[in-house]
């Protein structure tokens, strides 16, 4: 009788996809670079083939000072739905945050190094890199 | 560019809801049943037969979960009928209302005379699982451990407080009428009446974002059937016309790249809407407005300009119940009746036309001329929902 594995309970990686594969390439290195369109001067995030503002191909990878602040943040206390989730258990309580960067952009973040209960909207933050596997390095915050 | 009064609404069609078959021994239903109890309660309504509607319009509104890119055709063969025009709702929970816009400029086209739109699901009697599809969420959220849409909108409901001073009294008060509305509704589901310390004692989900705040999952079906207003005449019940309609899909307020994530795409959809239906707010008598969760009904009424942003006053003072100076979510919404998938965005369309047929019972909006729905879908990366859809309905030309 085969023994069933058991379920897999790694946390979800991203695709590398080809539009993605500077910016993880980047992560790596403890690089934060995010897309800027060389026409309308506009920030691209999440990746694109094109400016999504006003269509032009010129966009161009551009180094980001990694500070930002926080817009808006929620405290996940217990994991629901898909099975994956399940492997984010051992790090409840932890914050979701969206972190508008400096520069503009937005991410969906993890909010890093202190306890839940301090974070606040507006609070200061900088990005530290996490390591998820050889080849993705999730950009996070802490407070600045 | 206007199509005004060239469709009406001739019959409808709602299951009872239940969130049967998830434990073992419990009566379930498939979806493939619900769309066909949905299809013969609407067929009932506006007597008409199946064969009416061979070579006509089906708008099939394709459910969240389900990785089956034919979905439409195969409930045309569930249901039995040969669509001589086939749409699939791809906007989520704004489906049924974007299919309403589709169908009717469809009709005023010539195209058809006649369609009908139907949606179904049973999530807790089918599990169709579904992998993780590629896009923002498989790549920027997921890894992040965000959990669905509830992480989402909490920034959101946290980000309003924060800015514009919004309390759980404002958004309970919204809570308490729509289950109110549906304590009054022999379809609602949750119908036992709360008030805004139940609302704000519920069990904290995603901080803020607690239980009341959110849309309650069920397995259900829902139809409607459109007509063009010659055909309609000849039929049984009082047209229900569409006076308007406007759809914004992947709005943005401000850098596509960092957007005011607290203002909603039915800001545009509605204003467009309006226009073509020649309606000013006052005209308005009642609001059924998607409701995934509290907090975007809430952000709805101010976007569709019924007061300012932050307008915290206009809430506390005013009635939001069917005999209130702004009736919404007269029959409960689906967050008190069941969200089956996207189906639910169906629930908004049935009780607009039940209110403006006089058919709304002990909730009943006195002299119901003008009604707005709207329909909401897909919470995107770093931004507020992504569909939005709003269509005027009227009772007269």
């Amino acid at each position: 009788m085969t023994i069933m594995a058991e379920l897999d309970v790694s946390k979800p990686l991203p695709a590398i996809t080809t539009e993605a594969k500077p910016f993880w390439d980047a992560a790596a290195q403890q690089k934060l670079i995010i897309q800027r369109c060389k026409d309308c001067n506009a920030w691209v995030w999440t990746p694109r083939p094109s400016c999504n503002e006003c269509g032009s191909e010129k966009v161009e990878w551009t180094p980001m000072s990694g500070k930002g602040e926080v817009y808006s943040f929620t405290v996940i206390r217990q994991v629901v739905g898909r099975a994956a989730s399940k492997a984010f258990e051992p790090d409840i309580p932890y914050v979701i945050a969206w972190v508008d960067l400096d520069e503009g952009p937005r991410l969906i973040t993890n909010i890093i190094g202190c306890p839940v209960e301090n974070v606040k909207l507006g609070m200061k933050v900088s990005v530290q890199f996490e390591k998820a596997s050889e080849k993705v390095w999730l950009p996070k915050f802490k407070p600045a | 560019m206007s199509i005004t009064n060239k469709a009406a609404i001739v019959g409808i069609g709602d299951t009872p809801t239940d969130r049967l078959g998830s434990k073992p021994g419990e009566p379930r239903k498939s979806s493939a049943e619900y769309l066909a109890w949905a299809m013969r309660l609407a067929l009932e309504d506006a007597g008409l037969s199946l064969k009416d509607f061979q070579g006509q319009g089906l708008g099939v509104t394709i459910p969240t979960a389900y990785p089956q890119p034919f979905w439409p055709e195969e409930v045309s063969e569930i249901l039995g009928i040969t669509p001589g025009f086939l749409l699939g709702g791809a906007t989520g929970g704004a489906g049924a209302v974007s299919l309403l816009g589709g169908m009717s400029a469809a009709i005023n086209s010539g195209l058809i005379d006649l369609a009908l739109v139907i949606g179904a699901a049973a999530p807790f009697s089918e599990h169709w699982g579904g992998g993780i599809q590629p896009g923002d969420m498989r790549d920027w959220e997921i890894p992040y451990g965000t959990m669905g849409p509830n992480s989402k909108i909490a920034m959101v409901m946290r980000r309003h407080m924060h800015q514009y001073g919004t309390t759980l009294d404002h958004l309970g008060k919204i809570a308490v009428a729509g289950r109110y509305h549906a304590s009054l509704n022999p379809l609602g589901y949750l119908r036992k009446p709360i008030t805004v310390d139940d609302y704000k004692n519920s069990r904290l989900v995603a901080d803020p974002v607690r239980l009341l705040d959110c849309v309650m999952p069920a397995n259900g079906g829902k139809a409607y059937i459109l007509a063009s207003p010659e055909r309609a005449k000849t039929l049984r019940k009082k047209p229900i016309y569409l006076k308007g309609f406007g759809e914004r899909s992947n709005p943005s307020y401000g850098p596509r790249a960092g957007s005011d994530a607290l203002i909603m795409g039915v800001k545009d959809a509605g204003k467009v809407a309006m226009e073509m239906a020649g309606v000013k707010h006052k005209d308005i008598n009642f609001l059924e407005l998607y409701d995934d969760y509290i907090i975007v009904v809430y952000l709805q009424i101010e976007d569709l300009g019924f007061c300012e942003k932050g307008d915290l006053k206009f809430f506390e003072n005013t009635d939001f119940t069917f005999k209130g100076q702004l009736p919404i979510q007269t029959g409960g919404g689906i967050i008190n009746c069941g969200q089956p998938s996207t189906a639910g965005g169906v629930h908004h369309i049935l009780e607009g036309v039940r209110q403006l047929r006089g058919e709304g019972g002990d909730r009943q909006v006195p002299n119901a001329k003008i009604g707005l729905i709207s329909g909401l879908g897909v919470l995107p990366y770093g931004k507020n929902l992504g569909c939005c859809a709003v269509a005027i309905l009227g009772n007269e030309v």
